[in-house]
């Protein structure tokens, strides 16, 4: 563990020394001063437990609590009693609350960490709250639902000096380090196109796991017993309940999911921004299926340039969803698979899928790149372990936020409302200052605005 | 030399090797006679209206023996190219590029009546309603002697324009009455009887203009085209673009070499048409008065009246319609077939938002790839639709919009040109017009009409507008595989010539439609 971070670190003082950015304080947070020394969050030796309490408990973070059960559970919150039902039973001695801000008062004392798996609307302001009382916190991904959320919540991270994780528990794998190993070992020269895609929403060809493309709902059934929906709106807009948003489903609407990009992104696009060491987007432009105010499209593609880092020249990354797919390459042999979903990296001395290097006569000839990443204990436990005073976890937020944020930017290209602007232009980045540069009507949409009584 | 270049000497002929087109030509032309041009010219205006690329290079052989004649100082290059001419057949399989250009005059058939230019064509129309009715008023400067359409509702606008004519709902007794007083028939069906009845009056011998694409799948096309050829009968395809200067010009600038050897297009339409990515209805309202649903169906399988289906909607339904791509790609397409003469491609693969048996899906990217040609590089075309596109070219200032609704962008190893917009503008500024080495087009409607009086062929002639559309469909095999493709992605290795999908043999059921009882090409 003790070099984990040093590929990482090499280049965050390189981009410091440049001012490149503005990364600087997200690196001096967690490589100069130690956490101990600040208080803060409780000091909790590696002997003892972290009390975790769980947001959103009903999907993922049942998964997610069940991968932290060697912990103490100590209170879980869901605004759907009967969602949650399962977890519940699971843990028959944590407290049960709805609203988690009750549960951050109340139980403030018990708890050292949390674990947020809401729906993506409610990510920032749930994390934020945790932070602010100097709670542990691991966020599901995307880490929030805007980009400006995700830019607030990875400061005030490190201002309380708490331990943080996004749930792209991919990060954690082998295939990830891989991928960066063969990519910094020049197994295909420097890379200038990457290609990344998933088949979400699709389920198969002709199923989804949520629609997208569709309008809202004019019905408006009763609220079920068990579901608080004021508070699963949360800071959302007002709007009556519908099961056509919950559970799960919210993924596709504008207002509480982030679409696929956001769902996936964060999982596929971490090991190309960790292997090209990427760190902000200077442009984005999308195009895809018709899209409302409603709903993400149906299917999109989207692209992001950026700019040349270190040794490493500019690259043009490619996004697509709902089935869209790049160009088979032609060094992938007749029976290969491409995938669903997938990464290809293009480079100018060849190209690798995932962490595979093609044709596989090239595989061969070049061996296993050296192994200069420290493998994971795995996602959770990097997180314990950074909760208990180890290391950064590998997808804190310093290098979550980063990551969240260009994953939203993407879905900003998206808006319907710029479609017609964006046939002219692409949008262009300044990430410094958190603006879109070229069209000032578009920064409306890097920040959700809040229903009263919501503040981040 | 920018007077020099407004002679009207065809860039494709001359240029030798693939990078140096300008300067080559240049430099060959400034030493060629004035009378020269003007016999390439006529060859040229042939060639164009023919479009294809057997005869190109009958035609270049030609031409590189009188440069061999006149000059000797090209002799090494000239061999080059003739090797390359001479390899048509290997990568064309030769056969159809042959029979095009082995054509005998349609006058020595006796095929179709003699009509003299003076005189005025007798037109049918088949499909009356919808596109058909914008056909016939392009056409009105003819008779106009009969009617034939299913949906007597839909068509009653038409009709009643033309009071005169006769009115049928079953195109086969109309042919088969009117026989005597029809010289051409203007076909705007749907797509899926579009090869029955164009195959009909071929054999009898009429003039066809039919609607884009060309029939409803790659056999029907195939043999419609191979029947208007034997029948001699003049024939245009629907895409009316062909016609335009703004095809002309796309040509121009590509065989003018302003953007070196063109490796890629990228080619969209935005057009949404539904229904696409559902399912087929289960209610069965009851068919409406004046509509014969058993004709409208004609020979596709069998299926309850929906009003999903028409008018127009029919597009999205695999078994009636070809998808955004049939109906556009015809357009498209065009000028890049043109200018590029791609022949078949050896491979597409393709990718979509999701497709099911019935209709065509929402959003797709179908991706050609088409070999070398003489010195033509090796080309990918990819095709976008349902509102995905290309990503916008650096070379497009900020605050230019990035192309229309429809449109292509073609990518050579010196430059890049939207639509027929050379990139960025200031190259264009720069560049000015290409030499003009295309006839341009008196219409396109007009140039079917005086194909059906002895003149030229039209330039969406079947012979043309017939590959094209094969390659169009073949696009559509590509998604309609999509089960199969999906998790591998596979290509479908393509052998043009003999029609079938050498890798994935599931495939080929797509190429060649099973007609209902009662029904035969």
């Amino acid at each position: 563990m003790k070099n984990r971070k040093k590929p990482n670190e090499k280049q965050d003082r390189k981009i410091s020394r440049r001012d490149f950015m503005g990364a600087a304080a997200a690196v001096a947070a967690f490589t100069i001063v130690p956490r101990h020394v600040l208080g803060g969050a409780r000091r909790i030796p590696p002997s003892e437990k972290v009390n975790i309490a769980g947001i959103g408990v009903g999907g993922q973070g049942g998964s997610d609590l069940r991968a932290l059960s060697s912990q103490n559970i100590v209170a879980l919150c869901d605004v759907d009693w009967r969602q949650a039902r399962g977890t519940f039973r699971r843990y028959p001695n944590a407290k049960k609350y709805k609203d988690f801000r009750i549960m951050l008062d109340e139980e403030d004392k018990n708890i050292d960490a949390v674990i947020v798996a809401t729906p993506d609307h409610i990510h920032a302001v749930a994390s934020m709250a945790a932070i602010k009382r100097s709670k542990h916190v691991y966020c599901e991904k995307p880490l929030t639902h805007s980009v400006h959320e995700a830019r607030v919540l990875a400061k005030a991270a490190r201002q309380y000096k708490v331990a943080t994780q996004m749930g792209n528990q991919g990060q954690a794998s082998e295939g990830t380090r891989l991928m960066c190993e063969y990519i910094w070992a020049g197994a295909i020269g420097p890379v200038r196109e990457v290609h990344v895609w998933t088949d979400r929403p699709l389920r198969g060809l002709d199923d989804v796991y949520w629609p997208q493309g569709v309008g809202r709902p004019t019905d408006t059934p009763p609220v079920p017993e068990t579901l608080d929906w004021d508070l699963w709106l949360g800071p959302a807009p007002q709007r009556p309940y519908h099961p056509a948003y919950a559970p799960f489903k919210w993924r596709g609407w504008w207002d509480f999911g982030t679409g696929a990009l956001g769902d996936i992104g964060c999982h596929s696009i971490d090991p190309i921004w960790r292997a090209l060491k990427l760190k902000y987007p200077l442009s984005v432009e999308a195009s895809c299926t018709l899209v409302n105010k409603e709903t993400f499209p149906v299917a999109s593609m989207v692209t992001y340039q950026f700019g040349a880092r270190e040794d490493m020249p500019p690259v043009k990354l490619t996004w697509y969803d709902g089935g869209l797919r790049p160009p088979r390459p032609d060094e992938l042999e007749d029976g290969q698979r491409l995938g669903t979903g997938g990464t290809l990296f293009v480079g100018d001395k060849g190209k690798m899928l995932g962490y595979t290097l093609m044709p596989t006569s090239k595989r061969k000839s070049f061996g296993t790149p050296p192994k200069v990443i420290p493998r994971s204990p795995g996602h959770h436990q990097e997180w314990i372990d950074a909760c208990k005073g180890g290391k950064p976890a590998g997808s804190n937020f310093n290098h979550a936020g980063p990551l969240a944020e260009a994953v939203l930017l993407g879905n900003v290209a998206l808006r319907p409302e710029l479609k017609e602007k964006l046939t002219r232009t692409r949008l262009l980045w300044d990430s410094k200052n958190l603006k879109i540069t070229n069209l000032p009507e578009a920064n409306e949409f890097i920040r959700c605005s809040y229903r009263e009584g919501w503040t981040l | 030399m920018r007077q020099r270049r407004t002679t009207t000497l065809p860039s494709f002929i001359v240029r030798d090797g693939p990078c140096n087109f300008r300067s080559q030509r240049t430099d060959i032309r400034g030493q060629i006679s004035e009378d020269r041009c003007q016999k390439t010219e006529v060859f040229w205006l042939y060639i164009s209206s023919k479009q294809d690329i057997g005869e190109i290079s009958y035609m270049r052989n030609l031409e590189i023996t009188a440069e061999r004649q006149d000059k000797g100082s090209i002799e090494s290059n000239t061999q080059q190219n003739r090797g390359a001419g001479l390899s048509r057949r290997d990568f064309m399989g030769g056969a159809a590029a042959a029979a095009a250009f082995t054509i005998v005059p349609r006058s020595v058939l006796g095929g179709p009546r003699h009509i003299p230019p003076s005189e005025k064509l007798n037109i049918a129309g088949i499909g009356i309603g919808g596109r058909g009715a914008g056909d016939l008023d392009a056409l009105s400067s003819e008779n106009i002697v009969a009617l034939c359409d299913v949906d007597q509702k839909y068509a009653a606008a038409t009709f009643k324009r033309y009071p005169n004519a006769k009115k049928y709902r079953d195109f086969r007794r109309m042919l088969d009455k009117e026989d005597k007083n029809i010289d051409a028939v203007v076909i705007a069906t749907p797509d899926h009887t579009h090869a029955v009845i164009a195959m009909k009056a071929i054999k009898m011998g009429k003039h066809v203009y039919c609607e884009k694409p060309l029939a409803h799948s790659i056999y029907e096309v195939r043999k419609v085209t191979e029947a208007a050829r034997e029948a001699g009968v003049a024939t245009q395809l629907g895409n009316q673009g062909q016609a335009s200067e703004t095809t002309r010009l796309a040509c121009e600038f590509i065989r003018d070499g302003a953007l070196g050897p063109v490796r890629e297009v990228h080619s969209w339409c935005n057009r949404p048409i539904s229904p696409r990515g559902i399912d087929r209805p289960k209610e069965t309202p009851p068919v409406p008065e004046g509509l014969d649903w058993d004709l409208w169906l004609g020979p596709a399988p069998e299926r309850p009246y929906h009003p999903c289906y028409l008018p127009f909607t029919w597009r999205g339904w695999w078994d009636f319609g070809t998808g955004v791509l049939g109906d556009i790609g015809c357009h498209q397409f065009a000028p890049i077939f043109r200018a590029l003469k791609p022949g078949y491609p050896t491979c597409v693969n393709a990718c979509s938002s999701g497709v099911n048996s019935e209709t065509a899906p929402l959003a797709s990217i179908v991706r050609y790839e088409f070999p070398q040609r003489y010195d033509f590089p090796a080309l990918k075309l990819t095709w976008y639709d349902g509102g995905l596109m290309p990503a916008r070219p650096k070379e497009l200032k900020e605050g230019l919009r990035f192309g229309n609704a429809d449109d292509n962008l073609f990518l050579g190893d010196k430059g890049k040109m939207l639509g027929h917009r050379l990139l960025p503008e200031s190259r264009s500024k720069e560049y000015g017009k290409p030499p003009r080495i295309l006839a341009r087009s008196p219409g396109h409607h007009k140039e079917w009409l005086d194909a059906c009086k002895g003149g030229p062929p039209a330039g969406s002639n079947f012979d043309v507008s017939g590959p094209l559309t094969e390659v169009v469909l073949l696009g559509n095999i590509a998604l309609r595989m999509g089960q199969m493709l999906y998790e591998k992605g596979i290509k479908l290795y393509y052998n043009g010539p003999k029609m079938k999908v050498t890798n994935i043999p599931e495939a080929n059921k797509y190429i060649l439609d099973e007609y209902r009882d009662g029904w035969t090409l």
